[in-house]
């Protein structure tokens, strides 16, 4: 059969859909809460698996105080900045202040990021200050570079004041980074967070260090943790997905059980469209055999069922898959622990994904309605 | 007296026989039957006496348990199930007593339900399917849907259906059984104007002796067996 004659059956198979279309409908609906359910088990996998899973392009380390429960409570003298920049292999480092909100687990995380006001573009090159400006933060010591997702979250735009974590700060600019965590902290002046903070400027709570390439990023890592291991706050220094996959341990492992709940909810859909079509399908056995009357052959008959479980499927899947973006898009969901934020964002290889599952599934479940379409003689099929 | 090429359809020692739990029934037997071509020929008999299995037989939509049925030289009785349908498609077309209409699409899209399954384009297939709508009649009704037609535009939109693919057999089963006099011999005209005018060929099985007045010719069957051939 030609993919012209196919093309042909399409609209046939939407027809016979229409022909029920509560029933119809009850199984969009139904597809489209075990899709929508999907979507949103795997954006929050994604979400993981971009903050933990290391690349070969990542070169960042970070250096905490050894045993330290949460990032804000790391205390590391501001002087190891010098020492670190000692080591060979690293390119830069700069000295950070965190600030949270909540160190244990929780999906209302606010985090200050404290760092030189004049080394934030070598820190950071990737950001792009898309309201607001550099130099208006840089100006003012309580200003504040607002991550896109933490203003929309809040609603905030340059100009406006906001307190949290008892620092209250004025927003300077808002920032867009390729990295979605990023999107969710605000960068603050070093010194105005360890003042507000009551740290004291001679103290910070970790480094980040750019190593010169990703080979030596292990050796750096323990040459920093082997100079300050005799002194009197020994470091602990890993990259930095390695830290959250370390931290978020829990939450990873409670992502990882909701892929059940994925799993759940491609059954669901698979049982729904099966259950639906295998309806269609026997009450309409005399149809079909004068389908195979007027010359259909049973590819084609057996093509119309499955036609229908696709679109079904299809339709399930763009009302679930689609929903789940926009629900993500609107909500900004991030939650994460000790200090680290994850953002779980509407992604579109996700909503293909989805989509290209729907159609799947909705094929796969039609099977077995196709052959009982097909399987019996058309005179027989014509008496029923 | 009809030569070997002027028939249609040859059906020589077909036989059907299938079981029923237990028993072994026998609907036709022995049967030898010549269709020529532009015949209308109608077969009456009680119920169970087979016609509707020769019917079926001769359309293709069954198979013979013995014999041979030939359509313009070539045998049938074995070509397999996805050969048969092929056949079908091109040689048969089967007008329902209950038409048979698909509810959710128009006049137009039932009468063009057999050409979906052609590599041709769709304004080739519009035309087509206008053409045999006008044929029956229904020019003016394209875009209606089954509800919204009387028993009788029904069954012309299924005689359209089982035209448009211009296939040489017509086959009815009962093709005004659902219908008022009025409507039935309304279709009864259309039948042998398309016999006459179309030269197609007709096979038709009715109860209805004033239905069965309409053919060229009328068989009788009974126990599966040909009982008489009336002109």
């Amino acid at each position: 059969m030609s993919l012209r004659v196919l093309l042909n059956l399409v609209p046939l198979a939407a027809k016979q859909l229409y022909r029920h279309r509560i029933r119809t409908l009850l199984t969009v609906a139904g597809i489209g809460a075990g899709m929508f359910l999907f979507s949103l088990v795997e954006s929050m996998q994604q979400a993981v698996a971009g903050a933990t899973e290391a690349n070969a392009e990542d070169v960042t380390l970070v250096v905490y105080r050894e045993n330290r429960f949460c990032p804000s409570t790391s205390r590391l003298p501001i002087y190891y900045e010098d020492e670190i920049r000692k080591i060979p292999g690293v390119r830069e480092v700069i000295p950070i202040q965190i600030t949270v909100n909540n160190c244990g687990a929780s999906l209302d995380i606010i985090t200050f990021r404290g760092v030189p006001p004049n080394r934030l573009p070598s820190y950071a090159p990737e950001i792009e200050v898309i309201a607001g400006s550099l130099e208006e933060w840089g100006r003012i010591d309580d200003g504040a570079l607002v991550g896109r997702t933490f203003a929309q979250k809040r609603g905030l735009a340059p100009g406006e004041a906001f307190e949290a974590a008892g620092v209250r700060v004025r927003v300077a600019g808002i920032i867009d980074s390729p990295y979605p965590q990023d999107n969710n902290v605000a960068y603050v002046h070093l010194p105005f967070l360890q003042q507000a903070s009551r740290r004291g400027l001679g103290e910070v709570t970790q480094f980040n260090v750019r190593v010169s390439n990703a080979e030596q990023v292990e050796r750096v890592a323990n040459a920093i943790d082997e100079r300050f291991a005799s002194s009197e706050e020994p470091t602990h220094t890993q990259p930095e997905k390695a830290f959250f996959a370390q931290t978020a341990r829990e939450l990873i492992e409670l992502t990882g059980f909701t892929r059940w709940i994925g799993l759940g909810a491609v059954i669901a859909v698979l049982g729904l469209v099966a259950n639906a079509v295998l309806l269609v399908v026997r009450t309409r056995i005399r149809e079909n055999a004068v389908l195979q009357t007027l010359g259909y052959p049973d590819p084609a008959v057996g093509w119309l069922v499955l036609l229908e479980g696709m679109l079904l499927g299809m339709a399930g899947g763009l009302l679930g898959t689609g929903g789940a973006m926009g629900f993500l898009a609107a909500a900004r969901i991030t939650f994460g622990n000790e200090g680290q934020v994850l953002a779980v964002l509407a992604d579109p290889t996700i909503l293909v994904r989805g989509l290209l599952l729907a159609l799947g599934l909705g094929a796969l479940a039609a099977l077995y309605p196709a052959w009982i379409a097909v399987r019996n003689p058309i005179v027989e099929s014509l008496r029923s | 007296m009809s030569t070997s090429n002027d028939i249609l359809v040859r059906c020589r020692g077909v036989t059907k026989q299938y079981k029923k739990g237990e028993t072994l029934v026998t609907p036709l037997e022995s049967l030898d039957l010549d269709v020529p071509r532009g015949d209308f020929l109608a077969m009456m008999g009680p119920s169970g006496s087979g016609k509707t299995t020769l019917l079926n037989l001769l359309s293709g939509i069954d198979q013979p348990t013995s014999g041979t049925i030939e359509f313009d030289g070539m045998e049938i009785q074995d070509l397999p199930r996805r050969k048969l349908a092929g056949w079908r498609a091109r040689h048969v077309g089967y007008i329902f007593q209950l038409y048979h209409l698909v509810p959710v699409l128009t006049a137009f899209e039932n009468v063009e339900l057999p050409l979906l399954l052609d590599d041709m384009s769709r304004r080739d297939r519009r035309e087509r399917v206008e053409a045999a709508l006008s044929l029956v009649g229904l020019a003016d009704r394209v875009h209606h849907y089954p509800r919204e037609l009387s028993g009788g535009q029904e069954q012309r939109v299924a005689i359209a259906r089982a035209l448009v693919a211009d296939p040489a057999l017509l086959v009815a089963d009962e093709p005004t059984g659902d219908l008022d006099r009025e409507a039935a011999d309304a279709i009864l005209g259309l039948l042998q104007t398309l016999v006459r005018e179309q030269h197609k060929t007709v096979v038709m099985v009715t109860h209805d002796p004033r239905a069965a007045d309409a053919a060229m010719r009328i068989l009788h069957l009974e126990k599966g067996r040909l009982q008489e051939a009336a002109v």
